[in-house]
């Protein structure tokens, strides 16, 4: 019998939401969906643990032999507990933004906070994976969960649509994933992250080409990059917003982290396989993000194709292919998460007179002289996602760009930039509308009162001060620990 | 000898049903084609030596999915004519798909006679332990080295059910339900009485 | 036997093949008669707890009555419906009866006596028994004729309902004779109560197992009080209705002969297969298949004894004793049994 007391001290922040997971669905099924705001803050304290468990491990940078869990399947280091430490963050938020959304149409359920926390516990497992089995079953148990949170608003059609689309489409991609994993470990006789990476050291079988492209293309759609994309403007639109919130952010993350870790790790040996494959994708994103958003109406599908386009960034990063770019993308992910967060709570704050979500951008028009702190707030989160200067979302941009033409990459991070200028037209016009156009008086003039309206006020004030150029402030102590998490994924031992 | 029979009557038969079952026209025959398929492949399993994954197919493949399957296909009231009218439009696509399927598979099947294709080496490490039967076996593997991943795809299984209620289940107030534990709490004096009506009186309830 | 067979000159797979086929035809003609006999059985404990006579005019003391029925139907014109899917409506009952003879194939009738002594022997007897359900839904369906239908549809909820709580109990038997062979579960059960008397029915947490694998084995072979699938107040004859003469039969015997089968798994998991109740050497003079058919026929005599007794469930209150009541008992028992065993056979 082998002894697992090390491995399951490892893996506490897993037991943890496994346990609570567990007690809370019984809570449901007994109390009923009248305990949902019970059992939405247990679930927020459950989160909020996990998160200081996380936090030592990434403050110490810790890495090597002595944090790998389960004979190599599971690796609880300082690069995990960065990813954990956004993906819990998103979870709270994405938890204390719901209670309002679905009371408003009478659908909160006690189910929402139970699957968002089994979802969290797929991403944990996606993040830590260091096996081509734990990747896989991580990202089925967050998927699972994301399909049914897709279509929580079961009697709306277009939440039962997004649903449908995005359990077809990322079972098609599951598909791909585990086809590609099949021949990987076919022609390297492996699931291991590190012994794929040793096999494959030297000269490339072919079929082992085959396994990499189809393992990339399947996360390539987890991270909804071009050409992998077609779902997520349906399905960011159709989702519940609090919903949305969540795919835009924690999953993102997840697979973004996962992506890294694949690509570095397992196909580490085998950077020129797969790094054209990757320019290719982060500049079709930045492109098609970019150009797909200038005609969009609604507010949620121009958020989703914005998120396509600042993967496409994420992945110039990865393109770079070195630590410091490692180190890069996850100062972009905080960014990102904060802005995407920023950018949803003023989406789920905007309300017209009888209480229903305002997404159409031209009902937005003259906002500033409604709401003029709203207003600010979705300019700022427009600036910043645009990558404007004096906001935070700049600096994200800059770091990835900087690793790119370290690594030689100029003619990739030219183009990037270049990119990003269609980029700011869309996000641009969204602020004219906001501060120049005549009032459509749609949305409401007062914002309501409340724990709940507190709770998106105060989020939406912490996630902006983040993204302002007071996030400046910030910037050593971010980059210290992305290089500490990066260094942990580059780790050889 | 025997073994080479066995081994040749159920590989033929699983692959004439499984032909069959995209071959016949009636959904429901095929869905009792693809039973027998799963059927054959437990035969070829059993072949092997691995029969425990054998009777898991039979278990759970053939006794709980595909009976799901067939309740399901047949209750569909399917419009073959149609179909029939998909097909055609659909007809050049279908074989440009095909053509891809048949260049990989010549494609590789070339490559690995080339020699330039190299599968990776068998170092016995899924061996069954020996002396030991292949439950055995499998449990030592599940509940030793993979117990953080058995559990998991546990929980994945449970996301699953979750999504399901969660998606379909309606609180019906329509319908009067049994409340069995009631019923059964109820006794005769609470549901009758003794009155002694006087003649011409009656009786209020 | 094998090895007798060798002795007359065969080589090995000739041997085999002709002893495996004497195998079967000894499990096989036994077994119809024992049908034969337990449907006049069944008639007769039924009569005698409705105070009336039962068959009592074919043969002495009507002892020849299910003879009688066999030779009628065997006389009588199969009529296939003009609408039914021909094929299916001809193959259903053949595949009831086979599946119902197949899993007798690794049944122990005594120490050494089975046709097939494989290592998954539950796990098969599970398999095949979960194949018996196509007979129904396929006769069902071929016969293009709405009481079949619905009582198809009854069926398969009601034989997947089951089975998952047959399969838990079967968990627990597992657990505590650590294996899948039936001939090593009822070596393991000699002694088993207090070192006296032999069977797992007299563990206190088997007890309540045996329990529900009884009511599961009625609903699983869909006799009263689950016979939902021929409920003639409301399906006629259910998945029967269309049938005649042999097509008839052939459902009737495989019917009993599955209903044999959970009897003699009662006996098997339960009470100790074909040993004697009571663990004392005088009583194993006695041979064991003796024990074995007392033990089975005991039960064939419990199934009558409910069938005359119970009144048949309504299907909701079926399905909620199936996945209320003993599915989360069942895991319950799982649970209680791994620990219990944990403890103290594992600590």
């Amino acid at each position: 019998m082998t002894d697992f007391s090390q491995s399951l001290a490892l893996i506490a922040a897993e037991e943890l939401l496994t346990v609570v997971g567990l007690v809370l669905l019984l809570c449901a099924a007994w109390m009923g969906d009248k305990a949902s705001r019970m059992i939405s803050i247990v679930a927020v304290a459950a989160l909020v643990a996990c998160a200081f468990i996380a936090a030592p491990a990434l403050c110490g940078g810790l890495m090597g032999p002595e944090r790998v869990a389960f004979m190599g399947q599971y690796t609880a280091d300082a690069f995990a507990a960065f990813a954990k430490l956004l993906i819990y963050a998103s979870g709270i938020a994405s938890l204390i933004v719901a209670p309002r959304f679905f009371g408003q149409v009478g659908a909160m359920r006690a189910e929402y906070p139970i699957l968002i926390l089994f979802a969290v516990l797929g991403m944990n497992m996606m993040v830590s994976a260091t096996d081509f089995l734990t990747l896989y079953i991580g990202l089925e148990l967050n998927s699972l969960a994301a399909y049914v949170l897709a279509s929580f608003l079961r009697n709306d059609e277009r939440s039962a649509e997004a649903g449908l689309k995005y359990f077809v489409l990322g079972a098609l991609a599951s598909g791909i994933i585990l086809f590609g994993m099949s021949l990987t470990y076919g022609f390297t006789g492996s699931t291991n992250f590190t012994a794929v990476a040793l096999a494959m050291d030297g000269t490339l079988a072919t079929g082992a080409l085959f396994g990499l492209i189809f393992v990339l293309a399947g996360l390539a759609f987890k991270i909804s990059a071009v050409p992998f994309h077609m779902w997520t403007p349906d399905v960011y639109e159709g989702a519940p917003t609090p919903v949305t919130t969540f795919f835009a952010t924690a999953p993102k993350v997840a697979a973004l982290a996962l992506t890294m870790r694949v690509a570095l790790g397992a196909f580490g040996t085998q950077v020129d396989a797969w790094q054209q494959i990757v320019i290719f994708v982060s500049l079709a994103s930045i492109v098609v993000g970019a150009l797909g958003a200038i005609g969009q109406s609604n507010i949620k599908r121009l958020l989703a194709y914005s998120s396509i386009n600042n993967v496409g960034f994420l992945l110039i990063g990865l393109a770079a292919a070195t630590q410091e770019g490692a180190s890069a993308m996850l100062v972009y992910l905080a960014i990102y998460v904060a802005m995407s967060v920023a950018g949803f709570v003023v989406v789920l704050m905007l309300r017209d007179a009888e209480g229903r979500p305002v997404e159409v951008i031209a009902d937005m028009a003259g906002l500033s002289r409604t709401r003029p702190a709203l207003a600010w707030a979705l300019a700022a989160v427009m600036f910043s996602l645009a990558g404007i200067p004096p906001l935070f979302g700049f600096w994200g941009k800059f770091v990835v760009f900087q690793a790119a033409v370290n690594a030689d990459l100029i003619a990739l991070a030219a183009i990037g930039i270049a990119a990003s200028v269609i980029g700011a037209f869309y996000y641009l016009k969204v602020v004219k509308i906001v501060f120049f156009d005549e009032p459509a008086n749609v949305v409401a003039e007062s914002g309501e009162s409340g724990v709940d309206a507190l709770a998106h006020k105060v989020m939406l004030l912490i996630a902006c001060l983040f993204i302002s150029p007071l996030g400046y402030l910030l910037t050593p102590w971010l980059g210290e620990l992305a290089d500490k998490a990066a260094a942990a994924l580059y780790f050889v031992g | 000898m025997i073994h080479i029979i066995a081994f040749y009557l159920f590989a033929v038969l699983l692959i004439a049903s499984a032909v069959l079952v995209i071959m016949s026209r009636n959904p429901v025959h095929s869905v009792l084609w693809l039973i027998l398929a799963f059927f054959n492949a437990a035969g070829l399993m059993v072949l092997v030596g691995a029969e425990f994954i054998a009777m898991l197919l039979v278990i759970v493949y053939v006794g709980a999915v595909a009976v799901l399957f067939l309740f399901v296909v047949m209750m569909l009231d399917i419009d073959f004519a149609e179909l029939r009218a998909g097909f055609v439009k659909n007809f050049p696509l279908g074989i440009l798909l095909a053509v891809v399927l048949l260049a990989e598979l010549v494609l590789g099947f070339g490559a690995y006679r080339a020699g330039t294709l190299k599968l990776g080496e068998a170092d016995g490490t899924a061996a069954t332990i020996a002396g030991r039967s292949n439950i055995e076996s499998i449990g030592a593997l599940l509940y030793g080295e993979y117990l953080f991943l058995f559990e998991a795809a546990g929980l994945v299984l449970l996301v699953a059910m979750i999504g399901a209620i969660v998606l379909t289940h309606r609180e019906r107030t329509d319908t009067r339900g049994q409340n069995v534990s009631k019923q059964n709490k109820r006794r005769a004096e609470d549901a009758t009485v003794n009155v002694k009506p006087e003649v011409g009186k009656g009786v209020t309830l | 036997m094998t090895a007798f067979f060798q002795s007359l000159g065969m080589n090995y797979e000739w041997a085999w093949f002709i002893a495996t086929v004497c195998g079967i035809l000894l499990i096989a003609l036994p077994l119809m008669l024992a049908v034969a006999m337990i449907i006049y059985v069944d008639r007769k404990v039924w009569a005698a707890i409705n105070l009336r006579r039962g068959p009592n005019v074919v043969g002495p003391l009507g002892l020849l009555q299910s003879f009688a029925d066999g030779l009628k139907v065997f006389l009588q014109e199969t009529i296939i419906p003009s609408a039914a899917n021909k094929g299916i409506f001809i193959l259903a009952p053949i595949v009831t009866f086979t599946v119902a003879l197949g899993a007798w194939a690794v049944i122990p009738f005594d120490a050494g006596v089975v046709l097939a002594d494989i290592n998954v022997g539950l796990l098969y007897i599970l398999a095949i028994s979960s194949l018996s359900v196509y007979g129904v839904v396929m006769a069902g369906w071929a016969s293009n004729s709405k009481y079949p239908f619905f009582s198809a549809m009854r069926a398969s909820a009601q034989m997947i309902s089951y089975e998952v709580s047959i399969g838990f109990i079967l968990v627990c038997v597992v657990l505590y004779a650590g294996s899948f062979n039936l001939t090593e579960i009822v070596m393991s059960q000699k002694g088993h109560g207090l070192g006296i008397v032999n069977g797992y029915v007299f563990n206190i947490l088997l007890f309540p197992m045996w329990v529900m694998f009884f009511i599961s084995s009625l609903a699983e072979t869909q006799r009263v009080p689950f016979d939902l699938t021929e409920a003639e107040s409301e399906l006629v004859a259910g998945y029967q209705t269309e049938y005649s003469s042999m097509s008839f039969a052939l459902f009737w015997l495989g019917e009993y002969a599955n209903i044999l089968l959970m009897c003699s798994l009662n006996t098997i998991l339960f009470f100790g297969g074909w040993l004697p109740p009571i663990d004392w050497a005088p009583l194993y003079y006695v041979p064991g298949i003796i024990w074995f058919l007392l033990k089975t026929f005991f039960f064939f005599f419990m199934f009558s004894w409910v069938m005359a007794t119970v009144p048949r469930y309504r299907y909701d209150q079926l399905m909620r004793l199936g996945w209320k009541i003993f599915l989360p008992i069942s895991l319950l028992f799982v649970v209680l049994i791994s620990g219990w065993l944990m403890f103290t056979r594992y600590a």
